[in-house]
């Protein structure tokens, strides 16, 4: 257990920094190369890669305008699947087996759901259709929060479960057999991401497209 | 009969929950997981040209019902790394 928690790698100006920021640090650094690397030596397969992103979260929002919601979802599904893959690296663990790197994702997600539906109808249509009937207002403010709570712990689950069993495996059978679980848990780590950008888009979808009764 | 010591007790109690509960709590989600990929199968096979857009919804729903197994082993983790009741008594 103790080598995949998370632990404090150095203070800085007092501030102590785990190791999962530093492999935040490098999932971004990494992200920021590729992109400027691909942008000045194949800039079509960015483009590529740009339309096929936008097909995905388009096939899963059924809205017209889905490049508004693009930046934020695309962002949240590369980093993800970046950060998710880091784990495989030695010297590096993945930034999402530490539970307060999926909560702050969950937390950025819940006020852009609020932003977007409020941006899109209007303060006072979004709190009319949260609220009705009134006496429902209890169980969708629960919603909410709960929502938000579930998507962080799945995130964090599927990752730490996923580096567990790769460290339990290891102390039985530490030649070969750990390959395997490996395999399986960066294919889980894809899925994951996927899992969580179509979570978030159904749920701005749904804050947006509000029914017209 | 001779009494355990309140810390050994919780740790035997621990230890048998945490093996019953998470093979509740792995094989429950995995049949019903197992029913959905079932129906989904058989939509498919019906009606071949809405396969994407049961396949969307098929890994939503299965990530959604996965979730639940993942409670489990979080809270069995905090049990077996984490205990907050094994210090309550010292």
């Amino acid at each position: 257990m103790d080598s995949v928690t998370p632990r404090i790698a150095f203070t800085l100006f007092g501030l102590p920094v785990r190791n999962t920021v530093l492999a935040t640090w490098v999932a971004m650094a990494l992200i920021i190369l590729v992109i400027v690397i691909l942008d000045k030596l194949k800039p079509h397969l960015l483009e590529n890669f740009v339309e096929f992103l936008s097909n995905l979260i388009g096939g899963i929002m059924n809205l017209e305008n889905v490049e508004r919601y693009l930046p934020i979802l695309g962002t949240l599904i590369i980093f993800i699947a970046v950060a998710n893959s880091l784990g495989a690296i030695p010297l590096l663990t993945s930034p999402t087996s530490d539970i307060n790197t999926t909560i702050a994702l969950a937390l950025v997600i819940f006020f852009a759901v609020h932003i977007y539906g409020i941006r899109a109808n209007g303060v006072f249509r979004y709190a009319k259709d949260m609220a009705s009937p009134i006496f429902l207002l209890p169980l969708e403010i629960i919603g909410q929060v709960s929502r938000t709570i579930s998507l962080a712990l799945r995130l964090f689950g599927n990752v730490l479960s996923g580096e567990l069993i790769v460290a339990i495996v290891f102390s039985l059978i530490p030649f070969g057999v750990p390959l395997i679980l490996m395999s399986l848990s960066l294919f889980i780590g894809i899925l994951q991401a996927y899992v969580f950008t179509a979570l978030s888009s159904v749920y701005i979808a749904a804050a947006v497209q509000i029914s017209e009764n | 009969m001779n009494t355990l010591e309140p810390q050994l007790l919780i740790t035997v109690v621990t230890i048998i929950v945490t093996g019953v509960g998470i093979v509740l709590g792995t094989v429950i989600p995995a049949w019903v997981e197992g029913k959905a990929v079932l129906k989904a199968l058989e939509g498919i096979t019906r009606q071949p040209e809405s396969a994407n857009n049961l396949r969307t919804t098929l890994l939503i729903s299965m990530a959604l019902l996965e979730s639940t197994a993942i409670y489990v082993l979080l809270v069995m983790l905090i049990l077996l790394f984490a205990n907050p009741l094994l210090d309550r008594f010292f």
